[in-house]
């Protein structure tokens, strides 16, 4: 059997369904304590389309590993051990100027993997939505080996980094079509 | 379904996906990535996601079509319903199914929406479920009007409902539009028609029950929703 084709999230995805402390990764449900295993961090950034101009109404679904490197599901064989009070999933909505943010916890490694978050986007004018990871600068003997990294091009990694602010806070522009240079990776799974 | 969750992502047969940056629908030319698609072996962070989003995600409103008691909307009342499946047609439980549409006028009721058409006092037309221990979903709504895309070469969306699903793995997530049988702009429609494979097409489309099923109240249709995703051992015949 065939899955559905899918289509864009169009320009009226509902306001209400995005609600206050939904791009928390760190509880469960929006009144549950936050999780303090691990170092807390905001992500935050603008999406953009062609020519720079911000992307407003974009949907972000942010999804990671718990702060030691778990996933709570039954695909991760250390799932019994992963952190209970952290959901590892957000969702946040871009303003006028395309700007998003998460709260979350710093995500741990696995496997061969260097600690990163994955990102969907979906946006009206995306008929599919597309798919980056953000990976973190400090990590550089991690990243130096992870095997998704390897998969881009050289040129083109620096755009798949967070850049750490003052703030406790690292930065992550999402860039959906621009030259090669300019434009965010994305992979097809 | 913890322990079945779906473990094996093939790629997507040809004539699924649409194409894209999408012939008529032009802000796919400034949004859509010009650079190819990075293809990546599905790994732990892609087999797996989010599970009982449902405490994060307030499930519940099914009933659209009348959010006051006492108060109906206004238009067609229909009832959409059907099973979240996986490729190998298992149903998935604990999904969570997002719905939203236009009213019987075509009129969005959300801020970005500024047409003239009327909004309905009564209908907001957005909800969210979760599905039962079947994978299956239901809606009680109305029948959206068309209502047309604003720009050089204005078009009319034909009357549809957007669904986002969001399965066992961060690879079933799905977001896509459901359309009505035999409407004349199905075959006009520049997102309906993206997609090249025509049995694809089809899939979009509900299928109307009988009225002698359903009785007087209101018209059904059923929708089945397909997500990504097989067990992690091909099925031997
Ligand atoms: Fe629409």
């Amino acid at each position: 059997m065939t899955p559905l084709s899918s289509h864009t999230v169009g320009p009226f995805f509902p306001e209400a369904f995005i609600r206050e402390g939904d791009n928390d990764l760190t509880r469960t449900t929006t009144d549950a304590p936050p999780s303090r295993r691990g170092t807390p961090i905001r992500l935050n950034g603008r999406v953009l389309r062609e020519g720079g101009l911000p992307c407003i109404n974009a949907i972000l679904e942010a999804w990671q590993a718990d702060a030691a490197g778990r996933f709570h599901h039954p695909a991760d064989p250390e799932e019994a051990q992963a952190d209970p009070e952290f959901l590892g999933w957000g969702r946040a909505r871009t303003d006028a100027e395309g700007r998003y943010e998460f709260h979350t916890l710093l995500p741990g490694a696995f496997l061969d993997r260097a600690p990163h978050v994955n990102l969907l986007v979906m946006a009206s004018g995306l008929m599919q939505p597309v798919a980056t990871t953000l990976f973190f600068p400090e990590f550089a003997a991690a990243n130096a080996t992870d095997p998704v990294l390897a998969l881009v091009p050289p040129s083109r990694r620096p755009r798949l980094f967070a850049t750490p602010d003052n703030a406790g806070g690292y930065r992550f522009d999402i860039r959906l079509r621009g030259s090669a240079d300019e434009e965010t990776p994305f992979f097809e799974d | 379904m913890a322990e079945d969750a779906p473990a094996r992502f093939d790629p997507l047969p040809p004539g699924i996906a649409p194409i894209v940056p999408t012939p008529g629908y032009p802000s796919t030319f400034t949004h859509t990535p010009s650079q190819p698609l990075i293809r990546r072996p599905p790994g732990r962070g892609e087999i797996t996601g989010p599970l009982a989003l449902h405490r994060k995600l307030p499930c519940g409103e099914a009933n659209l079509a009348e959010p006051i008691p006492g108060r109906p909307a206004v238009g067609q009342l229909i009832h959409i319903a059907g099973q979240v499946l996986d490729e190998d047609g298992r149903p998935i439980p604990d999904a969570v199914v997002e719905l939203w549409q236009a009213n019987a006028a075509g009129r969005y009721a959300h801020a970005s929406d500024t047409r003239s058409a009327p909004l309905d006092p009564n209908f907001i037309g957005q909800g969210r479920v979760r599905t039962d221990a079947e994978g299956r979903y239901g809606f009680f709504t109305m029948r959206p009007g068309a209502y047309p895309v604003p720009g050089e070469a204005v078009w009319w969306r034909p009357p549809h409902l957007h669904f986002c699903v969001l399965g066992p793995a961060s690879l079933s997530r799905l977001v896509t539009q459901m359309f009505f049988p035999g409407d004349p702009l199905n075959p006009l429609d520049h997102i309906f028609m993206a997609v090249p494979d025509a049995a694809a097409r089809e899939r979009l489309i509900a299928r109307p029950l009988p009225p002698s099923e359903i009785g007087s109240g209101w018209l059904g249709y059923r929708h089945d929703i397909l997500l990504r995703g097989r067990r992690a051992t091909p099925v031997l015949a």
